[in-house]
Protein backbone atom coordinates (compact mmCIF):
# COMPACT_ATOMS: atom_id res chain seq x y z
CA UNK A 1 0.00 0.00 0.00
CA UNK A 2 2.95 2.25 1.20
CA UNK A 3 4.64 1.42 -2.38
CA UNK A 4 1.50 1.51 -4.03
CA UNK A 5 0.34 5.21 -2.97
CA UNK A 6 4.28 6.27 -3.57
CA UNK A 7 3.88 5.24 -7.26
CA UNK A 8 0.53 7.22 -7.37
CA UNK A 9 1.96 10.35 -6.45
CA UNK A 10 5.16 10.35 -8.31
CA UNK A 11 2.33 9.75 -11.53
CA UNK A 12 0.42 12.33 -10.59
CA UNK A 13 3.43 14.54 -10.45
CA UNK A 14 4.78 13.40 -14.30
CA UNK A 15 4.85 15.74 -17.19
CA UNK A 16 4.02 12.96 -19.14
CA UNK A 17 0.75 12.23 -17.41
CA UNK A 18 -0.30 15.83 -18.21
CA UNK A 19 0.81 15.46 -21.22
CA UNK A 20 -1.35 12.36 -21.97
CA UNK A 21 -4.46 13.60 -20.51
CA UNK A 22 -4.35 16.66 -22.54
CA UNK A 23 -3.87 14.53 -26.15
CA UNK A 24 -6.43 12.40 -25.10
CA UNK A 25 -9.01 15.03 -24.25
CA UNK A 26 -7.72 17.49 -27.11
CA UNK A 27 -8.56 14.79 -29.51
CA UNK A 28 -12.29 13.52 -28.34
CA UNK A 29 -13.09 17.16 -28.50
CA UNK A 30 -11.70 16.94 -31.82
CA UNK A 31 -13.21 13.70 -33.32
CA UNK A 32 -16.41 15.19 -32.25
CA UNK A 33 -15.78 18.78 -34.19
CA UNK A 34 -15.50 16.28 -36.88
CA UNK A 35 -18.43 15.00 -36.33
CA UNK A 36 -20.46 17.41 -35.87
CA UNK A 37 -19.03 18.84 -39.19
CA UNK A 38 -19.92 15.47 -41.29
CA UNK A 39 -23.71 15.56 -39.79
CA UNK A 40 -24.28 18.39 -41.87
CA UNK A 41 -23.17 17.18 -45.16
CA UNK A 42 -26.01 17.38 -47.37
CA UNK A 43 -24.21 15.56 -49.95
CA UNK A 44 -23.60 12.32 -48.18
CA UNK A 45 -27.01 11.22 -46.24
CA UNK A 46 -25.83 8.28 -44.81
CA UNK A 47 -22.90 9.50 -42.91
CA UNK A 48 -24.77 12.30 -42.09
CA UNK A 49 -26.98 10.13 -40.68
CA UNK A 50 -24.22 7.87 -38.27
CA UNK A 51 -23.37 11.24 -37.33
CA UNK A 52 -26.14 12.62 -36.09
CA UNK A 53 -26.30 9.35 -34.00
CA UNK A 54 -23.45 10.26 -32.05
CA UNK A 55 -24.71 13.54 -31.09
CA UNK A 56 -28.14 12.22 -30.31
CA UNK A 57 -28.74 11.16 -26.31
CA UNK A 58 -28.75 8.74 -24.86
CA UNK A 59 -27.08 6.83 -27.80
CA UNK A 60 -24.05 9.36 -27.61
CA UNK A 61 -23.21 8.07 -23.49
CA UNK A 62 -22.30 4.77 -24.97
CA UNK A 63 -20.80 5.73 -28.14
CA UNK A 64 -18.71 8.71 -27.01
CA UNK A 65 -17.35 6.30 -24.41
CA UNK A 66 -16.49 3.84 -27.07
CA UNK A 67 -14.69 6.47 -28.90
CA UNK A 68 -12.57 7.80 -25.92
CA UNK A 69 -11.57 3.81 -25.08
CA UNK A 70 -10.46 3.32 -28.32
CA UNK A 71 -7.96 6.51 -28.89
CA UNK A 72 -7.39 6.22 -25.01
CA UNK A 73 -6.72 2.44 -25.34
CA UNK A 74 -3.23 3.20 -27.40
CA UNK A 75 -2.22 6.12 -25.24
CA UNK A 76 -2.60 4.12 -21.92
CA UNK A 77 -0.38 1.35 -23.70
CA UNK A 78 2.37 3.99 -24.69
CA UNK A 79 1.41 5.10 -21.37
CA UNK A 80 2.55 1.98 -19.21
CA UNK A 81 5.55 2.00 -21.87
CA UNK A 82 7.05 5.34 -20.96
CA UNK A 83 7.12 4.61 -17.10
CA UNK A 84 8.15 0.98 -16.97
CA UNK A 85 11.27 2.44 -19.91
CA UNK A 86 11.94 5.61 -17.18
CA UNK A 87 11.87 2.81 -14.42
CA UNK A 88 14.72 0.99 -16.35
CA UNK A 89 16.61 4.29 -17.72
CA UNK A 90 16.53 6.64 -14.63
CA UNK A 91 17.80 3.92 -12.67
CA UNK A 92 14.81 4.24 -10.06
CA UNK A 93 14.32 0.67 -9.90
CA UNK A 94 18.07 -0.04 -9.16
CA UNK A 95 17.86 2.01 -6.35
CA UNK A 96 14.48 0.48 -4.81
CA UNK A 97 15.60 -2.89 -5.77
CA UNK A 98 19.24 -2.29 -3.64
CA UNK A 99 16.89 -0.98 -0.86
CA UNK A 100 15.78 -4.50 -1.08
CA UNK A 101 12.20 -3.72 -2.22
CA UNK A 102 11.04 -7.15 -4.30
CA UNK A 103 11.07 -6.68 -7.76
CA UNK A 104 7.69 -8.08 -8.63
CA UNK A 105 6.05 -5.89 -6.13
CA UNK A 106 7.56 -2.84 -6.96
CA UNK A 107 6.95 -3.80 -10.28
CA UNK A 108 3.13 -4.79 -9.66
CA UNK A 109 2.51 -1.65 -7.72
CA UNK A 110 3.84 0.55 -10.86
CA UNK A 111 1.41 -1.32 -13.01
CA UNK A 112 -1.29 -0.56 -10.77
CA UNK A 113 -0.45 3.22 -10.28
CA UNK A 114 -0.18 3.87 -13.82
CA UNK A 115 -3.79 1.88 -14.45
CA UNK A 116 -4.93 3.99 -11.72
CA UNK A 117 -3.99 7.73 -13.73
CA UNK A 118 -4.63 6.41 -17.13
CA UNK A 119 -8.19 5.25 -15.82
CA UNK A 120 -8.38 8.45 -14.24
CA UNK A 121 -7.66 10.41 -17.85
CA UNK A 122 -9.97 8.03 -19.74
CA UNK A 123 -12.82 9.35 -17.43
CA UNK A 124 -11.47 12.95 -17.76
CA UNK A 125 -11.63 12.74 -21.32
CA UNK A 126 -15.03 10.89 -21.13
CA UNK A 127 -16.32 13.61 -19.41
CA UNK A 128 -15.00 16.19 -21.84
CA UNK A 129 -16.41 14.22 -24.48
CA UNK A 130 -19.89 14.15 -23.29
CA UNK A 131 -19.78 18.34 -22.66
CA UNK A 132 -18.66 18.66 -26.31
CA UNK A 133 -21.37 16.40 -27.90
CA UNK A 134 -23.84 18.34 -26.06
CA UNK A 135 -22.60 21.72 -27.28
CA UNK A 136 -21.77 20.12 -30.47
CA UNK A 137 -25.54 18.83 -30.71
CA UNK A 138 -26.96 22.30 -29.29
CA UNK A 139 -24.22 23.86 -32.05
CA UNK A 140 -25.87 21.91 -34.65
CA UNK A 141 -29.45 21.77 -33.74
CA UNK A 142 -29.71 18.09 -32.70
CA UNK A 143 -32.20 17.99 -29.88
CA UNK A 144 -32.84 14.97 -28.10
CA UNK A 145 -36.31 13.38 -26.17
CA UNK A 146 -34.48 12.15 -22.99
CA UNK A 147 -30.71 12.60 -22.36
CA UNK A 148 -30.88 9.49 -20.25
CA UNK A 149 -32.84 6.70 -19.72
CA UNK A 150 -32.76 3.54 -17.11
CA UNK A 151 -31.80 1.13 -19.60
CA UNK A 152 -28.53 3.71 -20.63
CA UNK A 153 -27.86 3.99 -17.24
CA UNK A 154 -27.49 0.35 -16.73
CA UNK A 155 -25.54 -0.15 -19.61
CA UNK A 156 -22.93 2.71 -18.77
CA UNK A 157 -22.29 1.09 -15.06
CA UNK A 158 -21.21 -2.06 -17.17
CA UNK A 159 -19.37 -0.05 -19.99
CA UNK A 160 -17.36 1.56 -17.36
CA UNK A 161 -16.30 -1.27 -15.62
CA UNK A 162 -15.07 -3.56 -18.60
CA UNK A 163 -13.36 0.29 -20.01
CA UNK A 164 -11.46 0.11 -16.43
CA UNK A 165 -10.31 -3.56 -17.29
CA UNK A 166 -9.11 -2.84 -20.77
CA UNK A 167 -7.26 0.14 -19.87
CA UNK A 168 -5.76 -1.76 -17.63
CA UNK A 169 -4.91 -4.44 -19.92
CA UNK A 170 -3.34 -1.87 -22.22
CA UNK A 171 -1.18 -0.36 -19.50
CA UNK A 172 0.45 -3.81 -18.05
CA UNK A 173 1.51 -4.94 -22.15
CA UNK A 174 2.55 -1.52 -22.53
CA UNK A 175 4.55 -2.05 -19.43
CA UNK A 176 5.75 -5.17 -20.20
CA UNK A 177 7.19 -4.52 -23.80
CA UNK A 178 9.17 -1.43 -22.51
CA UNK A 179 10.47 -3.86 -19.45
CA UNK A 180 12.11 -5.86 -22.07
CA UNK A 181 12.85 -3.13 -23.98
CA UNK A 182 14.39 -1.23 -21.18
CA UNK A 183 14.20 2.11 -22.45
CA UNK A 184 10.71 4.27 -23.06
CA UNK A 185 11.04 5.31 -26.54
CA UNK A 186 11.52 1.58 -28.02
CA UNK A 187 8.53 0.46 -25.43
CA UNK A 188 6.52 3.11 -26.83
CA UNK A 189 7.17 2.62 -30.33
CA UNK A 190 6.63 -1.52 -30.04
CA UNK A 191 3.35 -0.41 -28.29
CA UNK A 192 2.06 1.55 -30.91
CA UNK A 193 3.63 -1.14 -33.90
CA UNK A 194 1.42 -3.70 -31.47
CA UNK A 195 -1.72 -1.93 -32.06
CA UNK A 196 -1.63 -1.23 -35.49
CA UNK A 197 -0.16 -4.42 -36.40
CA UNK A 198 -2.63 -6.10 -34.70
CA UNK A 199 -5.33 -4.25 -36.72
CA UNK A 200 -3.33 -4.93 -39.80
CA UNK A 201 -2.82 -8.59 -39.45
CA UNK A 202 -6.86 -9.03 -38.50
CA UNK A 203 -7.52 -8.58 -41.92
CA UNK A 204 -5.49 -11.16 -43.15
CA UNK A 205 -6.34 -13.96 -40.13
CA UNK A 206 -9.72 -12.48 -38.36
CA UNK A 207 -10.00 -16.42 -36.95
CA UNK A 208 -6.62 -15.50 -34.99
CA UNK A 209 -6.37 -12.12 -34.15
CA UNK A 210 -10.17 -12.17 -32.51
CA UNK A 211 -8.25 -13.53 -29.60
CA UNK A 212 -5.55 -10.79 -29.76
CA UNK A 213 -5.74 -8.41 -26.96
CA UNK A 214 -7.33 -4.80 -29.18
CA UNK A 215 -9.82 -7.30 -30.89
CA UNK A 216 -10.93 -8.82 -27.57
CA UNK A 217 -10.99 -5.35 -26.09
CA UNK A 218 -13.58 -3.83 -28.99
CA UNK A 219 -15.51 -7.22 -28.85
CA UNK A 220 -16.01 -6.60 -24.95
CA UNK A 221 -17.27 -3.45 -25.61
CA UNK A 222 -19.15 -3.83 -28.56
CA UNK A 223 -22.28 -4.72 -26.63
CA UNK A 224 -23.99 -1.32 -27.11
CA UNK A 225 -22.02 0.19 -30.04
CA UNK A 226 -22.45 -1.96 -32.77
CA UNK A 227 -23.66 1.55 -34.68
CA UNK A 228 -20.00 2.34 -35.10
CA UNK A 229 -18.95 -0.70 -36.01
CA UNK A 230 -20.01 -0.32 -39.86
CA UNK A 231 -15.50 -0.16 -40.29
CA UNK A 232 -15.78 -3.56 -38.80
CA UNK A 233 -18.59 -4.74 -40.33
CA UNK A 234 -16.13 -7.38 -42.63
CA UNK A 235 -14.49 -8.96 -39.45
CA UNK A 236 -17.98 -8.68 -37.46
CA UNK A 237 -18.41 -12.74 -38.11
CA UNK A 238 -14.83 -13.56 -36.33
CA UNK A 239 -15.95 -11.48 -32.87
CA UNK A 240 -15.65 -13.03 -29.39
CA UNK A 241 -19.08 -13.24 -27.52
CA UNK A 242 -18.84 -10.23 -25.41
CA UNK A 243 -18.27 -11.83 -22.29
CA UNK A 244 -15.82 -14.54 -23.51
CA UNK A 245 -14.12 -11.17 -24.66
CA UNK A 246 -13.71 -10.04 -20.94
CA UNK A 247 -12.03 -13.35 -20.00
CA UNK A 248 -9.62 -12.70 -22.53
CA UNK A 249 -8.92 -9.30 -21.76
CA UNK A 250 -8.50 -10.77 -17.86
CA UNK A 251 -6.14 -13.34 -19.44
CA UNK A 252 -3.82 -10.72 -21.02
CA UNK A 253 -4.03 -8.38 -18.14
CA UNK A 254 -3.15 -11.11 -15.99
CA UNK A 255 -0.56 -12.28 -18.96
CA UNK A 256 1.18 -9.19 -19.43
CA UNK A 257 1.55 -8.00 -15.57
CA UNK A 258 2.91 -11.53 -14.62
CA UNK A 259 5.26 -11.44 -17.51
CA UNK A 260 6.17 -7.69 -16.54
CA UNK A 261 6.74 -8.84 -12.53
CA UNK A 262 8.67 -12.21 -13.62
CA UNK A 263 10.87 -10.95 -16.15
CA UNK A 264 11.71 -7.59 -13.72
CA UNK A 265 12.28 -10.60 -11.53
CA UNK A 266 15.04 -12.41 -13.01
CA UNK A 267 16.89 -9.89 -14.83
CA UNK A 268 20.06 -8.01 -14.45
CA UNK A 269 19.81 -4.37 -13.61
CA UNK A 270 22.76 -2.90 -14.48
CA UNK A 271 23.50 1.03 -14.82
CA UNK B 1 30.51 -20.06 7.61
CA UNK B 2 29.84 -17.39 8.71
CA UNK B 3 32.90 -15.03 9.54
CA UNK B 4 32.81 -13.49 12.64
CA UNK B 5 33.96 -10.03 12.46
CA UNK B 6 32.90 -9.42 8.92
CA UNK B 7 30.71 -7.19 7.41
CA UNK B 8 31.55 -8.62 3.44
CA UNK B 9 32.62 -11.88 2.80
CA UNK B 10 33.08 -13.20 -1.07
CA UNK B 11 34.01 -16.36 -2.01
CA UNK B 12 35.24 -16.90 -5.34
CA UNK B 13 32.80 -15.10 -7.00
CA UNK B 14 32.23 -15.05 -10.86
CA UNK B 15 30.74 -12.79 -13.60
CA UNK B 16 30.99 -12.29 -17.33
CA UNK B 17 28.97 -10.30 -19.90
CA UNK B 18 28.98 -12.23 -22.86
CA UNK B 19 32.75 -12.35 -23.51
CA UNK B 20 33.92 -9.81 -21.25
CA UNK B 21 35.20 -11.53 -18.01
CA UNK B 22 34.12 -8.86 -14.84
CA UNK B 23 35.08 -10.96 -12.21
CA UNK B 24 37.19 -13.87 -12.12
CA UNK B 25 37.10 -15.85 -8.49
CA UNK B 26 37.02 -12.57 -6.09
CA UNK B 27 37.43 -13.43 -2.62
CA UNK B 28 36.91 -10.20 -0.45
CA UNK B 29 36.86 -9.63 3.42
CA UNK B 30 35.54 -6.63 4.66
CA UNK B 31 35.95 -6.51 8.53
CA UNK B 32 33.05 -4.83 10.57
CA UNK B 33 33.25 -1.25 11.74
CA UNK B 34 35.85 0.27 9.62
CA UNK B 35 36.05 1.93 6.41
CA UNK B 36 37.30 -0.21 3.35
CA UNK B 37 38.92 1.00 0.51
CA UNK B 38 38.17 -0.47 -2.76
CA UNK B 39 40.47 0.13 -5.55
CA UNK B 40 41.49 -1.01 -8.83
CA UNK B 41 41.71 0.36 -12.50
CA UNK B 42 38.90 1.19 -14.78
CA UNK B 43 37.34 -2.09 -15.35
CA UNK B 44 38.76 -4.03 -12.76
CA UNK B 45 34.82 -5.14 -11.45
CA UNK B 46 34.32 -2.55 -8.80
CA UNK B 47 31.19 -1.67 -9.85
CA UNK B 48 29.84 -5.20 -10.69
CA UNK B 49 30.98 -6.27 -7.52
CA UNK B 50 28.87 -3.39 -5.56
CA UNK B 51 25.61 -4.72 -8.61
CA UNK B 52 26.07 -8.40 -6.69
CA UNK B 53 26.39 -7.16 -3.12
CA UNK B 54 22.87 -5.28 -3.63
CA UNK B 55 20.87 -8.10 -5.34
CA UNK B 56 21.30 -6.05 -8.61
CA UNK B 57 22.79 -8.74 -10.53
CA UNK B 58 23.07 -12.60 -9.65
CA UNK B 59 26.85 -14.05 -9.96
CA UNK B 60 27.40 -17.37 -12.28
CA UNK B 61 28.99 -18.74 -9.12
CA UNK B 62 30.35 -17.71 -6.11
CA UNK B 63 28.87 -16.66 -2.22
CA UNK B 64 28.54 -13.79 -0.20
CA UNK B 65 27.83 -13.13 3.08
CA UNK B 66 26.22 -9.99 4.35
CA UNK B 67 26.46 -8.55 7.81
CA UNK B 68 26.94 -12.24 8.94
CA UNK B 69 24.18 -14.02 7.19
CA UNK B 70 24.54 -15.82 3.34
CA UNK B 71 23.37 -13.28 0.95
CA UNK B 72 21.72 -15.44 -2.26
CA UNK B 73 18.50 -15.07 -4.19
CA UNK B 74 15.92 -14.33 -1.94
CA UNK B 75 17.40 -12.86 1.29
CA UNK B 76 16.90 -9.26 -0.09
CA UNK B 77 15.44 -8.17 3.30
CA UNK B 78 19.29 -8.17 4.35
CA UNK B 79 19.30 -5.17 2.51
CA UNK B 80 17.43 -2.80 4.28
CA UNK B 81 20.01 -2.36 6.76
CA UNK B 82 22.02 -1.66 3.64
CA UNK B 83 22.77 2.06 1.98
CA UNK B 84 24.64 2.17 -1.54
CA UNK B 85 25.10 4.48 -4.26
CA UNK B 86 26.07 2.47 -7.10
CA UNK B 87 27.47 4.43 -10.15
CA UNK B 88 25.47 7.36 -11.24
CA UNK B 89 22.85 8.72 -8.74
CA UNK B 90 19.46 7.73 -9.99
CA UNK B 91 16.44 9.62 -9.16
CA UNK B 92 12.99 10.80 -10.93
CA UNK B 93 13.97 14.60 -12.73
CA UNK B 94 10.73 15.71 -12.11
CA UNK B 95 10.45 15.58 -8.85
CA UNK B 96 12.33 17.64 -6.13
CA UNK B 97 15.06 16.33 -4.20
CA UNK B 98 13.10 15.60 -0.90
CA UNK B 99 10.19 13.99 -2.78
CA UNK B 100 12.92 11.61 -4.22
CA UNK B 101 13.68 10.76 -0.91
CA UNK B 102 10.66 10.23 0.06
CA UNK B 103 9.66 8.36 -2.65
CA UNK B 104 12.35 6.30 -2.18
CA UNK B 105 11.70 5.87 1.52
CA UNK B 106 8.34 3.81 0.34
CA UNK B 107 10.71 0.96 -0.80
CA UNK B 108 12.50 -1.10 0.82
CA UNK B 109 12.85 -1.37 4.65
CA UNK B 110 11.42 1.21 6.61
CA UNK B 111 12.62 4.72 7.37
CA UNK B 112 11.15 6.55 10.13
CA UNK B 113 9.75 9.99 9.82
CA UNK B 114 11.82 13.07 9.73
CA UNK B 115 14.70 10.52 8.52
CA UNK B 116 14.46 12.44 5.00
CA UNK B 117 15.22 15.73 6.19
CA UNK B 118 17.89 14.32 8.41
CA UNK B 119 20.04 12.76 5.92
CA UNK B 120 19.27 16.59 3.28
CA UNK B 121 21.04 17.99 6.87
CA UNK B 122 24.05 15.57 6.39
CA UNK B 123 25.07 16.59 3.23
CA UNK B 124 24.01 20.23 3.43
CA UNK B 125 21.45 20.23 0.92
CA UNK B 126 18.23 21.44 3.13
CA UNK B 127 17.82 24.70 1.26
CA UNK B 128 18.04 23.19 -2.06
CA UNK B 129 15.96 20.26 -1.73
CA UNK B 130 12.40 21.55 -2.60
CA UNK B 131 13.92 21.87 -6.04
CA UNK B 132 13.35 19.51 -9.14
CA UNK B 133 16.28 17.50 -9.23
CA UNK B 134 16.56 18.01 -13.02
CA UNK B 135 18.01 21.38 -11.97
CA UNK B 136 20.30 20.33 -9.62
CA UNK B 137 24.02 20.45 -10.44
CA UNK B 138 26.51 17.64 -10.73
CA UNK B 139 27.56 17.49 -7.51
CA UNK B 140 23.94 18.35 -5.38
CA UNK B 141 23.04 15.13 -7.52
CA UNK B 142 25.87 12.95 -5.74
CA UNK B 143 25.14 14.69 -2.56
CA UNK B 144 21.33 13.70 -2.68
CA UNK B 145 22.99 10.47 -3.97
CA UNK B 146 24.94 9.82 -0.58
CA UNK B 147 21.67 11.01 1.12
CA UNK B 148 19.48 8.26 -0.29
CA UNK B 149 22.16 5.67 1.02
CA UNK B 150 22.31 6.68 4.49
CA UNK B 151 18.40 7.19 4.53
CA UNK B 152 17.71 3.59 6.39
CA UNK B 153 20.55 4.68 8.73
CA UNK B 154 22.78 1.34 7.25
CA UNK B 155 24.73 -0.60 9.31
CA UNK B 156 26.87 -0.69 5.89
CA UNK B 157 27.31 1.74 3.35
CA UNK B 158 28.20 0.77 -0.24
CA UNK B 159 29.61 3.99 -2.40
CA UNK B 160 30.59 3.88 -5.92
CA UNK B 161 33.34 6.51 -5.64
CA UNK B 162 31.18 8.99 -3.67
CA UNK B 163 33.84 11.80 -4.24
CA UNK B 164 32.71 11.99 -7.79
CA UNK B 165 32.01 16.17 -8.67
CA UNK B 166 32.00 16.90 -4.51
CA UNK B 167 33.51 20.04 -3.97
CA UNK B 168 36.60 20.48 -1.51
CA UNK B 169 33.99 20.79 1.32
CA UNK B 170 31.97 18.21 0.38
CA UNK B 171 35.33 15.88 0.26
CA UNK B 172 36.11 16.82 3.43
CA UNK B 173 32.76 16.66 4.93
CA UNK B 174 32.44 12.97 3.17
CA UNK B 175 35.20 11.96 4.81
CA UNK B 176 33.81 12.97 8.47
CA UNK B 177 30.89 11.52 7.82
CA UNK B 178 32.29 8.17 7.08
CA UNK B 179 34.79 8.12 9.66
CA UNK B 180 32.14 8.56 12.41
CA UNK B 181 29.79 6.11 10.89
CA UNK B 182 33.04 3.56 11.48
CA UNK B 183 33.95 4.85 14.85
CA UNK B 184 29.73 4.14 15.52
CA UNK B 185 30.53 0.12 14.78
CA UNK B 186 29.40 0.39 10.76
CA UNK B 187 30.94 -1.05 8.22
CA UNK B 188 31.57 1.30 4.75
CA UNK B 189 33.83 0.06 1.44
CA UNK B 190 34.26 3.10 -1.02
CA UNK B 191 35.49 2.90 -4.07
CA UNK B 192 37.20 5.38 -5.40
CA UNK B 193 40.15 6.09 -7.85
CA UNK B 194 41.77 9.19 -5.92
CA UNK B 195 43.91 7.55 -3.80
CA UNK B 196 45.47 10.57 -1.74
CA UNK B 197 42.02 10.78 -0.42
CA UNK B 198 41.55 6.65 0.45
CA UNK B 199 45.20 6.66 1.94
CA UNK B 200 43.38 9.60 4.32
CA UNK B 201 40.17 7.84 4.86
CA UNK B 202 40.06 4.05 5.08
CA UNK B 203 41.94 1.78 7.00
CA UNK B 204 41.90 -1.37 5.06
CA UNK B 205 42.15 -1.51 1.06
CA UNK B 206 41.70 -4.01 -1.22
CA UNK B 207 43.14 -4.09 -4.08
CA UNK B 208 41.72 -5.87 -7.54
CA UNK B 209 42.84 -5.97 -10.80
CA UNK B 210 41.19 -8.19 -14.15
CA UNK B 211 38.59 -9.53 -11.64
CA UNK B 212 40.81 -10.14 -8.89
CA UNK B 213 41.85 -9.64 -5.60
CA UNK B 214 45.31 -8.82 -6.11
CA UNK B 215 46.20 -7.17 -2.48
CA UNK B 216 44.06 -7.13 0.60
CA UNK B 217 44.91 -5.59 4.23
CA UNK B 218 45.05 -2.45 6.62
CA UNK B 219 46.44 0.56 5.00
CA UNK B 220 49.15 1.26 7.20
CA UNK B 221 50.41 -2.27 7.26
CA UNK B 222 50.81 -2.78 3.84
CA UNK B 223 52.41 0.46 2.87
CA UNK B 224 55.11 -0.77 5.66
CA UNK B 225 55.28 -3.80 4.31
CA UNK B 226 55.46 -3.04 0.68
CA UNK B 227 57.12 0.30 1.01
CA UNK B 228 60.59 1.26 -0.19
CA UNK B 229 64.12 2.84 0.69
CA UNK B 230 66.09 4.75 -2.30
CA UNK B 231 69.60 5.54 -1.74
CA UNK B 232 71.21 7.61 -3.99
CA UNK B 233 75.10 5.83 -4.34
CA UNK B 234 77.98 6.54 -6.37
CA UNK B 235 78.28 4.61 -9.84
CA UNK B 236 81.75 2.37 -8.48
CA UNK B 237 80.39 1.97 -4.88
CA UNK B 238 76.98 0.47 -6.22
CA UNK B 239 78.68 -3.59 -5.76
CA UNK B 240 79.60 -2.57 -1.94
CA UNK B 241 76.58 -0.84 -0.95
CA UNK B 242 74.62 -3.41 -2.07
CA UNK B 243 75.70 -6.69 -0.54
CA UNK B 244 75.93 -4.49 2.62
CA UNK B 245 72.12 -3.92 2.64
CA UNK B 246 71.51 -7.50 1.36
CA UNK B 247 73.50 -8.61 4.24
CA UNK B 248 70.59 -6.62 6.35
CA UNK B 249 67.41 -7.44 4.36
CA UNK B 250 68.04 -10.36 2.84
CA UNK B 251 69.02 -11.44 -0.71
CA UNK B 252 67.14 -10.08 -3.69
CA UNK B 253 65.47 -7.11 -1.57
CA UNK B 254 67.87 -4.65 -3.17
CA UNK B 255 67.32 -3.67 -6.84
CA UNK B 256 69.42 -1.22 -8.96
CA UNK B 257 67.46 2.12 -10.33
CA UNK B 258 69.35 4.32 -12.57
CA UNK B 259 67.93 7.48 -13.68
CA UNK B 260 69.57 11.10 -14.89
CA UNK B 261 70.73 11.78 -11.67
CA UNK B 262 72.93 8.79 -11.16
CA UNK B 263 72.53 5.40 -9.67
CA UNK B 264 69.55 4.52 -7.02
CA UNK B 265 70.01 1.21 -5.00
CA UNK B 266 66.39 0.62 -3.92
CA UNK B 267 65.39 -1.31 -1.07
CA UNK B 268 62.23 -2.96 -0.65
CA UNK B 269 61.39 -2.67 3.57
CA UNK B 270 59.60 -0.88 5.54
CA UNK B 271 60.29 2.84 5.36
CA UNK B 272 60.94 3.22 8.98
CA UNK B 273 63.99 1.40 8.64
CA UNK B 274 65.69 4.44 6.90
CA UNK B 275 67.90 4.87 9.34
CA UNK B 276 69.18 1.50 10.17
CA UNK B 277 70.02 1.30 5.99
CA UNK B 278 72.14 4.58 6.50
CA UNK B 279 73.99 2.80 9.35
CA UNK B 280 74.56 -0.52 7.61
CA UNK B 281 76.11 1.35 4.56
CA UNK B 282 77.83 3.85 6.44
CA UNK B 283 79.58 0.66 8.69
CA UNK B 284 81.07 -0.39 5.22
CA UNK B 285 82.56 2.59 4.40
CA UNK B 286 79.66 4.04 1.75
CA UNK B 287 78.07 7.21 2.12
CA UNK B 288 74.34 7.83 0.34
CA UNK B 289 74.29 11.23 -1.09
CA UNK B 290 70.23 10.96 -0.91
CA UNK B 291 68.06 8.91 1.17
CA UNK B 292 64.22 8.71 -0.31
CA UNK B 293 61.86 6.39 2.09
CA UNK B 294 58.45 5.45 2.04
CA UNK B 295 55.37 4.68 -0.02
CA UNK B 296 52.74 5.75 -1.25
CA UNK B 297 48.71 3.94 -2.10
CA UNK B 298 49.55 5.28 -5.50
CA UNK B 299 53.05 3.93 -6.06
CA UNK B 300 51.72 0.05 -4.25
CA UNK B 301 48.61 0.69 -6.32
CA UNK B 302 50.45 1.38 -9.94
CA UNK B 303 53.11 -1.77 -9.41
CA UNK B 304 50.12 -4.31 -8.09
CA UNK B 305 47.73 -3.45 -10.98
CA UNK B 306 50.55 -3.47 -13.47
CA UNK B 307 49.29 -0.73 -14.79
CA UNK B 308 52.55 1.91 -13.89
CA UNK B 309 54.08 1.61 -17.80
CA UNK B 310 50.72 2.07 -19.56
CA UNK B 311 49.81 5.98 -20.77
CA UNK B 312 47.16 5.76 -19.28
CA UNK B 313 46.82 2.90 -16.59
CA UNK B 314 43.76 0.56 -17.01
CA UNK B 315 43.19 -3.40 -16.87
N1 LIG C 1 26.33 -4.13 -18.49
C1 LIG C 1 27.50 -4.57 -18.95
N2 LIG C 1 27.57 -5.15 -20.16
C2 LIG C 1 28.73 -5.59 -20.63
N3 LIG C 1 29.89 -5.53 -19.97
C3 LIG C 1 29.91 -4.98 -18.77
C4 LIG C 1 28.70 -4.46 -18.19
N4 LIG C 1 29.00 -3.97 -16.97
C5 LIG C 1 30.33 -4.16 -16.80
N5 LIG C 1 30.87 -4.77 -17.87
C6 LIG C 1 32.30 -5.15 -18.04
O1 LIG C 1 32.75 -5.72 -16.84
C7 LIG C 1 34.05 -5.25 -16.52
C8 LIG C 1 34.04 -4.63 -15.14
O2 LIG C 1 33.26 -3.47 -15.15
P1 LIG C 1 32.99 -2.58 -13.86
O3 LIG C 1 31.98 -1.57 -14.21
O4 LIG C 1 32.68 -3.50 -12.73
O5 LIG C 1 34.39 -1.90 -13.62
P2 LIG C 1 34.84 -0.82 -12.54
O6 LIG C 1 35.92 -1.45 -11.73
O7 LIG C 1 33.66 -0.31 -11.81
O8 LIG C 1 35.46 0.31 -13.45
P3 LIG C 1 35.46 1.92 -13.31
O9 LIG C 1 36.62 2.25 -12.43
O10 LIG C 1 35.70 2.38 -14.69
O11 LIG C 1 34.14 2.32 -12.76
C9 LIG C 1 34.45 -4.28 -17.63
O12 LIG C 1 35.25 -4.98 -18.54
C10 LIG C 1 33.15 -3.92 -18.27
O13 LIG C 1 33.31 -3.67 -19.64
MG1 LIG D 1 32.70 1.57 -11.70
Amino acid sequence: MRLFGSHLRRLVRRPATLVTYLLLTGLILLIIVAVAAASQQVADPQSSLAARLILTFPSAWTLTLAMVVAVGGMLALTYGAAIAGAEWSWGTLKTAVARGESRARYTLAAIAGATVLAWAGTLIAYAAGIVGALASAAAVHITSATLIDAQTAGDLAGQLARTALAIAMDVSIGYAIATVARSQLAGIGAGIGLYFGEGIIGIFVPQIVKWAPFAATSAMLGGGTTAVAGAASAASSARLDPDLAVVVVVAWLVLAAGFAAVWTERADING
Amino acid sequence: MAEPNAAIVTRGLAKRYGRQVALDGLDLRVPTATVYGFLGPNGAGKTTTLRILTGLVRPDSGSVELLGRPFGRGERRVLFRVGALIEAPSFYPFLSGRENLRALAAAGGPVPRGRVDEVLDLVSLRDRAGDRVSGYSMGMRQRLGIAAALLNDPALLLLDEPANGLDPAGIVGLRETLRALAAQGRTVLVSSHILSEVEQLADVVGIIARGRLVREGPVAGLLAREGEVRLRVAPDEVATAGAALERLLGAGSVRRADDRGGVWLVARCDPARAADLNRQLAGAGVFASRIEAGATLESLFLELTGSARDGLGGA
